[in-house]
């Protein structure tokens, strides 16, 4: 296997019949001796379902692994969140599921732009998922059978979801965070928590190690390895307001990025369609609303006589339940991109509700009155609990306000079928990369995706990477290791010595409000290039007006957040040129210039049809294209009426 | 902006603030003005804490991450209850609403001496982590695992283990005890894996190292005043603590 | 480790504390229904004390009660050493309002160290009280009653005893069904059933106790 970086963008995918080539790749890959797996040492950031399934499972093969996560445990990253579920083509409710149908449904749901080798590899592993977390005690959803039950999610006309209630994230990421508790015991993985990337160290190119702060005392050091995985999860934090955790971050990949690994598709952003909309400027973050509740909850605005009105006392004749109007076939189970615009034109028609009139209903009446209060309650008890917490509204008696908010990112560094990207060494999964979601991810395939390249892609193609390159010994004390450090502590450094007039927060509220406004939910080539232009500004009056208060070497969150923010200063930038370089619409990605008279989105297949991936350089960027080829599927226009 | 039913309030804060590990801590007050009922306690601290920059003092540390309710990163204890004052609930999920215009508010860190304070609100839980090291799991590698399906689950049982999985590990539990005891905690994983075929397995080794483990970490012992069922915010239930000493006993005789 | 393990454990001293705390509950309760003879006259209540004492067996049931006693403060005492050190800052407030906690549970060691006062004091007073002696058909026989109504004679010990066995009701109140939840009975079926038992003894035994002094001073 050559070192050198893989500028030219392969995919590395085997050639030939799509549904074998997984197997065909692992019978060709090289593979590590038992014997000398404890001698390679793997450093994992990230310790969600991506990172904390393959560290466990990389521990379990014997590789000396040191796994890093920011937050004070590895059980609190934010795949925790996730509610609905697992997609898995286990076909158990006899709906004519199969392999296939779930890659094709996840290619088509991504607009056709993502790479088939990789989603039918996704498909192919998604049984194994559930296998492997039963086995570990996870505590799905059953029938009274004791077989597992499914439920429906959108962009899919089969039940594949797997769930345990509305916390199936959370029960995924336990049974991946006790996996990796197993190992931590077992001496083979070292768990370092508190514990930020801020540089990857690259020494003749190949990803050698990285370089942390230490959060609770400030310390800047170094780690050195054979190979970098990077779980670090996606950056719609960059919009300020997101149903991310406030401590997610794109950092981490940035500095891979700004140290020659390429970034794919930046401006794939999922926006999803039911979270808590905002109630005012001090809103901190949004709150989603799992997408099973549009199983039974049906979305809707009033008609123009009944605007303003108590929902309570609107009558159905003078409700508009605009997804069942448009799409009959699909109705409220629409994929989240379209459910999401509609919500938005709604809106955007004066047609909103709620004090701010930036609101839709999410109604639960038919449901309660063909279910029973008690059944609704059984399946979305605690969705309902948490939305009275932060609404302090009732949803059992009044409809939930619902609205879009940007949920998932799409996009990520650019890897290939081996998940490595082009910095050798450096392999990147779940949300973090770009690969298998296209322009937009179906509901319950993040668990997926994520799990599935922490238990069965990486444990593989990375001891194919390992077991094929020749790799010199480097340690700590290597000058590239030194530079990182001076570098990181530099960065830190300028940072306290701004004492400007704003917080970080202020930036931050502002980037999230021009990133919002201009490369939100439907963007325009006018839109795009005052992006373009507010946002170095921006970024220039950040270096010099900031203020970042108390010490360095104490916990301090100004200067955790300090230095993502600056980070996404710029990731907001190449996000909204990417946007204008994609002259189409597709998934979540939606230009104003580009729609079908229904307002639908509106594919280029001729000249659109491929990867944007963006080299970071002294000029800038540079855009490098990754043409998709599509032999199974054929790019149709993507329906739900 | 502003929702339906916003008023504005001032709260008067006392704040637990403490510069590292180990060192003095004291209470300072604050008065926070123009607040809106309807942001969360946590939007409130948010706002304190850029008052606190803007006029050049450092800010208050507290630990949140998803403020959503289910990370269970965030751990202050309000006016004497762990998580405030509401139940089955989150800080991150309690709203300046639950508080009246005017009113005092004290804030402190989660208490114990297995949580060292690490700085202002902000504590170290690994202990937590030490404990689920030493046996909160299945002992299954990746790969080879049957069909999900071949093992049917009777539904109560299922359901029994998920209600004692729904644990965050925030600690509330440990905090609200006088004791500092882990019992709540430790029990749930235990529960949550006992009432699984997968787990039962494992059940009596499990339970010895996740015990033993839990008393040299230093938490107290269970005296049964259910102050952790109180202030859990996913409401697990003390059943949870008879089950593991039942459990306990009955694999401290058949140890070899 | 295995059971000798167990009984160093936190769980397996709070065993410790349950069994223990259990069969002295068991022994209040017989003591207080005996004592009920007191009700029925003073040669009723004599002739039973009587024939306790002059069992040859007594002395092993006293050695019992003892050891029952002596294990049941020292472990309690270690335990509450250990979990005062596991949480050595208090807190400012105090839960007041949904999370708060019933009183009684959390001041279990002062119900305690009132308790064990009380009992120094009533053994002092009563066991190796001044010796009286009734005569009933030629039996000589030790006139507790007699000591009993003049020690209750005084209204500061009669308020006195009333105050411990209010502590000691609220000590088996929650300690009985404290003791069944640490062994493990605690399931949705036996909750409210532990509850009451533990409740009933509490009651019977401190009402129990506390009629036989009132009833003394008022009518004796």
């Amino acid at each position: 296997m050559s070192i050198k970086p893989n500028t030219e963008l392969k995919s590395n995918a085997p050639s030939g019949d799509l549904q074998t080539k997984w197997q065909r790749h692992r019978f060709e890959m090289k593979r590590v001796n038992p014997a000398n797996k404890r001698k390679f040492n793997v450093i994992v950031v990230g310790t969600g379902l991506a990172g904390g399934a393959a560290a466990a499972t990389l521990g379990e093969l014997g590789y000396n692994v040191k796994s890093f996560c920011v937050q004070d445990s590895a059980r609190r990253a934010h795949s925790i969140a996730a509610q609905g579920g697992i997609n898995a083509a286990k076909n158990y409710p006899n709906d004519g599921d199969s392999v296939y149908n779930l890659f094709y449904d996840t290619i088509k749901g991504g607009d056709y732009r993502s790479r088939e080798s990789n989603v039918h590899r996704l498909a192919e592993v998604s049984n194994n998922i559930i296998d492997q977390c039963v086995a570990q005690g996870v505590p799905f959803a059953r029938e009274y059978g004791g077989l597992l039950d499914n439920r429906s999610f959108g962009g899919a006309q089969v039940s594949r979801t797997f769930y345990a209630r509305g916390q199936t994230g959370q029960q995924l990421l336990l049974g991946a965070y006790s996996a990796l508790m197993r190992q931590v015991n077992k001496g083979t993985v070292k768990m370092y928590t508190r514990y930020e990337m801020l540089d990857l160290v690259t020494v003749d190119g190949v990803a050698r190690g990285i370089t942390t702060r230490n959060l609770v005392n400030g310390e800047v050091e170094s780690f050195a390895a054979d190979a970098v995985v990077l779980a670090t999860g996606g950056y719609g934090n960059l919009f300020f307001l997101s149903t991310n955790a406030m401590g997610s971050n794109a950092t981490a990949a940035w500095r891979c990025h700004k140290k020659g690994a390429f970034f794919a598709n930046p401006c794939y952003t999922q926006i999803h369609p039911t979270c808590i909309p905002v109630s005012g400027d001090y809103q901190s973050k949004l709150t989603l609303m799992s997408e099973s509740l549009r199983n039974d909850g049906r979305v809707w605005v009033p008609k123009e006589s009944s605007k303003g009105k108590n929902p309570v006392d609107i009558p159905e004749s003078e409700r508009d339940y605009y997804l069942e109007r448009i799409y009959p076939s699909f109705g409220n189970l629409v994929p989240r991109d379209v459910a999401s615009r509609q919500a938005k034109f709604r809106v955007d028609e004066n047609n909103g509700v709620g004090a701010t009139g930036v609101a839709v209903y999410l109604d639960f009446k038919e449901a309660i009155g063909r279910l029973g209060k008690d059944a609704v309650s059984a399946k979305y008890g605690n969705l309902f609990q948490m939305y009275e917490k932060i609404s302090g509204e009732n949803p059992y008696e009044t409809p939930m306000k619902i609205f879009p908010a940007v949920h998932y990112t799409m996009g990520g560094l650019w890897v290939d079928y081996n998940l490595q990207s082009t910095i050798p060494g450096l392999h990147v999964l779940g949300e973090a990369n770009f690969s298998d979601h296209g322009a937009n991810r179906l509901g319950a395939s993040a668990l997926m995706q994520g799990l599935a390249d922490g238990y069965f892609v990486i444990p593989y193609t990375l001891g194919h990477y390992l077991g094929s390159t020749a790799l010199a010994p480097v340690d700590e004390n290597h000058d590239a290791f030194k530079a990182s450090v001076m570098a990181v502590k530099a960065q830190e450094e300028k940072l306290f010595n701004i004492k400007g007039e704003k917080t970080v927060d202020d930036f931050h509220r502002q980037l999230g409000k021009i990133m919002w406004e201009n490369v939100g939910m439907s963007r325009s080539k006018e839109t795009l290039t005052k992006a373009i232009e507010e946002i170095p500004k921006l970024k220039e009056e950040f270096w010099q007006n900031v203020r970042v208060p108390d010490d360095r070497n104490v916990k301090n969150a100004e200067i955790e957040k300090a230095g993502r923010v600056a980070d996404f200063l710029e990731l907001g930038e190449l996000m909204a040129r990417d946007a204008l370089e994609r002259e189409e619409s597709c998934g979540g990605h939606f230009r104003e210039e580009h729609q079908t008279p229904e307002n639908e989105a509106k594919r280029d297949d001729e000249n659109f049809c491929h990867v944007g991936a963006w080299e970071h350089n002294s000029a800038g960027w540079t855009r490098h294209q990754e043409e998709l080829e599509f032999e199974n599927v054929k790019l149709v226009t993507r329906s739900y009426k | 902006m502003g929702n339906d039913n916003s008023t504005e309030m001032t709260i008067h804060l006392k704040i637990w603030k403490q510069d590292g590990p180990g060192k003095k801590g004291e209470f300072i007050s604050h008065e926070a003005k123009g607040l809106s009922s309807e942001m969360s306690f946590l939007e409130m601290l948010d706002v304190v804490n850029e008052d606190l920059v803007r006029l050049n003092q450092r800010p208050i540390e507290f630990d949140h991450d998803c403020r959503e309710g289910i990370c269970g990163t965030c751990s202050m204890v309000i006016n004497g209850e762990a998580h405030g004052p509401d139940k089955e609930i989150t800080t991150c999920q309690l709203h300046m609403r639950k508080f009246k215009d005017g009113d005092t508010i004290t804030v402190e860190p989660f208490r114990a001496k297995a949580f060292p304070i690490i700085r202002d609100l902000v504590v170290d839980r690994s202990s937590f982590d030490r404990v689920i090291e030493s046996g909160g799991y299945v002992s299954v590698n990746t790969g080879g695992a049957q069909d999900a399906n071949s093992l049917p689950i009777n539904k109560p049982d299922s359901d029994l283990a998920f209600e004692a999985a729904t644990c965050i590990g925030c600690g509330a539990c440990v905090a609200s005890c006088k004791n500092a005891s882990a019992s709540l905690f430790v029990s749930a994983k235990l529960a949550h894996l006992s009432f699984l075929p997968q787990g039962k397995i494992e059940q009596d080794a499990r339970t010895l190292a996740m015990v033993r483990q839990m008393d040299t970490e230093g938490f107290g012992a269970c005296t049964n005043t259910e102050a952790c069922e109180a202030a859990c915010p996913k409401g697990i239930s003390v059943e949870n603590i008879s089950r593991m000493n039942r459990q306990f006993l009955k694999a401290s005789i058949k140890e070899r | 480790m295995g059971i000798f393990g167990f009984i160093k454990s936190s769980i397996g001293q709070k065993y410790v504390v349950a069994t223990t705390g259990l069969l002295f509950a068991l022994f209040v309760l017989s003591h207080v229904l005996g004592n009920f003879l007191i009700f029925v006259g003073p040669e009723a209540y004599n002739m039973y004390s009587y024939k306790l004492i002059s069992n040859p067996f007594i002395i092993v049931a006293e050695i019992g009660l003892v050891v029952l006693f002596v294990v049941h403060l020292a472990v309690a005492i270690k335990l509450t050493a250990s979990n005062m050190v596991a949480r050595p800052d208090k807190y400012a407030l105090q839960a007041k309002g949904k999370k708060k906690t019933d009183p009684v549970t959390k001041a279990m060691w002062i119900q305690g160290a009132v308790i064990f006062i009380f009992m120094v004091s009533h053994l002092i007073t009563f066991k190796y009280g001044t010796y009286y002696t009734a005569e009933y058909d030629g039996l000589v026989v030790r006139d507790l009653y007699k000591l009993m109504v003049e020690v209750f004679a005084s209204p500061l010990f009669v308020v006195g005893y009333v105050l411990c066995m209010v502590m000691l009701g609220l000590h088996l109140s929650h300690g009985i069904q404290s003791a069944l939840k640490t062994f493990g009975f605690n399931h949705p079926q036996y909750e409210a059933k532990v509850r009451t038992v533990g409740l009933g003894v509490a009651l019977i035994v401190s009402l129990g106790f506390i009629a036989q002094p009132v009833y003394i001073f008022f009518f004796q």
